[in-house]
């Protein structure tokens, strides 16, 4: 009875890397391709997704490390993404038993509130913009962000369902 | 179990503090430092990412690109349909300044509004009664005469033009040889957008492209405005006098700005003041140059299809003149002297045919200039 299980879980473990390695591709792949004020952020997707089907300690360390990929291409405010997901990413793990029950709508809204966290942090931790730039930045452009990638999250996983459906690693 | 959990629990808060001081450390780090190990990353394991990074960004560069190029395209050729449409108008302006020099004063420029309605021989434009335009003064162009003003506003007006069915103008050659009124041509299609002089006396003939000018006699139009140029004669019922075909000097899509002669500048007249009229003239000449050409290029084809009809005709007799005397094994060479001679006869004849037919054609031609068929009284 083991031997199935273990099986099992090996195909879901992949199916979840293939997933999580499919949205970082498409972030940098894709999210060129429609960049815009108000764009998709496919690697909080990815992280999210990743982080609701391990422990929360993993899920730290792959917040981030992927934040640290994010932040080696923008060195700008390096270590700040990392530092951004790798909260995110504990977060959506230790909560994952009270938003993630399989729940679409709760899982698009749980990425809208991450989505738009990780920008209003990044914008305080980088200090990028001051004033009615910034406050424009936060509260339109941000929410307008994290509508688009609430979207898109809840579009994958009705499309893509056993990629990205939540079940542990 | 308890202690199991409580022990993942703590692991769990362990390598989030670890993750947590280590992007803090990042964070706090150096700029030098930061960066070398940001280029470290981009140069190993994150190489494929950038490259997959670059190269969609190239994309989407080469498809903004591509747009800005189209546009830029469009916009290249849009000017350059403008840029005629921008010339002619240069043009007409610059006529219209060498007009307003040689008249010096006494008239109002204005500019003409877009049609409101369906009225193909009205115009409205921007001058009314608060520069002094009145009704029934005269409109023109560097070309010639455009028509008169109708009624007047505050600060427009409306002016109808050389092809108002209203619209009438005493004219003459320019020579002076030969008056007449002026009034549109009111036939059907293209031909509406002619003009016709009336009422000119049967001895005096115009020539073909011969200019028409206003000739001052009665109130409304001073002498010596262009208003066409004799295109043909036509023929009418009226025997007594003579009408002719004007093609008007100034042609409906090259109305733009225009000037209203005042009432002063009118009763001293505009004599010289269009020196284009030789110009035009000469213009003119040679349009009817070219349709005498097209005349006798008919005249010539019409000519080779009669003489093929009687070659046609001459060879049926001589059909039928075998089948009627049993043919020719019957008949002697006589008979067939007889033919030729026949047939020489004929030949004779048919030149005078041929002759005669083009001296009536001639005559034709006088009839009206330029082969244009009569439209009106027909």
């Amino acid at each position: 009875m083991r031997a199935p299980q273990q099986s099992s879980g090996v195909a879901s473990a992949l199916r979840a890397w293939i997933g999580f390695a499919l949205l970082i591709g498409a972030q940098f792949g894709v999210r060129p391709l429609i960049a815009g004020r108000a764009s998709v952020d496919f690697a909080v997707i990815a992280v999210l997704f990743a982080a609701v089907r391990m422990r929360p300690g993993l899920a730290a360390i792959v917040g981030f490390l992927t934040g640290l990929a994010l932040d080696a291409l923008s060195p700008g405010g390096f270590g700040a993404s990392a530092l951004v997901l790798t909260v995110v990413a504990f977060g959506a793990s230790w909560l994952k038993a009270v938003f993630f029950a399989d729940h679409v709508a709760l899982t698009g809204l749980f990425v809208f509130g991450a989505k738009w966290l990780f920008d209003v942090v990044m914008a305080l931790l980088t200090g990028i913009g001051a004033g009615t730039s910034m406050l424009v930045a936060l509260l339109l452009w941000s929410p307008l962000s994290a509508a688009l990638t609430a979207m898109v999250a809840v579009l994958l996983l009705v499309l893509f369902r056993p990629l990205y459906r939540p079940q542990s690693l | 179990m308890a202690r199991n959990v409580r022990g993942e629990g703590r692991l769990d808060t362990g390598l989030l503090l670890v993750c947590v001081t280590l992007a803090i450390l990042a964070l706090l780090a150096p700029r030098r430092s930061r960066e070398s190990v940001a280029r470290g990353l981009r140069a190993t394991v994150l190489l494929p990412l950038v490259d997959l990074e670059a190269r969609s960004a190239g994309v989407r560069a080469s498809v903004m690109a591509r747009n800005a190029l189209l546009v830029s395209r469009g916009r290249a050729v849009a000017d350059t349909l403008s840029l005629g449409a921008i010339r002619d108008e240069n043009t007409t302006l610059r006529k219209l300044l060498g007009l307003s020099a040689r008249l010096q004063e006494g008239f109002v420029p204005a500019e003409v509004l877009p049609a409101r309605g369906p009225d193909e021989f009205t115009l409205n434009i921007t001058a009314g009664s608060r520069v002094g335009v009145q009704p029934f003064l005269p409109v023109v162009t560097a070309d010639g005469l455009v028509g008169m003003v109708e009624t007047v506003d505050h600060v427009s007006s409306t002016v109808i033009t050389w092809a108002h069915p209203d619209f009438r103008v005493s004219a003459m050659s320019i020579d002076q040889d030969a008056f007449g009124i002026v009034q549109p041509h009111l036939a059907a299609g293209a031909e509406r957008w002619l003009l016709e002089m009336r009422g000119v006396p049967f001895r005096a003939k115009l020539e073909t492209g011969t200019l028409i000018v206003s000739s001052g006699l009665g109130a409304t139009y001073p002498r010596g405005i262009p208003v066409g140029t004799v295109i043909g004669e036509l023929s009418t019922p009226e025997k007594w006098a003579r009408t002719y075909l004007l093609k008007p000097t100034v042609l409906p899509e090259n109305i733009g700005p225009v000037l209203v002669l005042l009432p002063g500048r009118g009763d001293r007249g505009v004599n010289g003041v269009w020196t284009s009229v030789a110009a035009a003239d000469s213009a003119a000449r040679a349009v009817a140059a070219a349709g005498d050409s097209l005349a006798r290029t008919a005249a010539f084809a019409e000519l080779v299809a009669r003489r093929a009809a009687l070659d046609s005709l001459l060879a049926d007799s001589l059909a039928r003149g075998d089948t009627i005397g049993g043919g020719l094994s019957s008949r002697s060479a006589a008979a067939a002297d007889s033919i030729q001679r026949d047939s020489l006869r004929r030949e004779l004849m048919r030149r005078d045919t041929v002759r005669r037919d083009t001296d009536r054609r001639g005559t034709s031609g006088r009839e009206v200039v330029g082969n244009r068929p009569p439209t009106r009284g027909q």
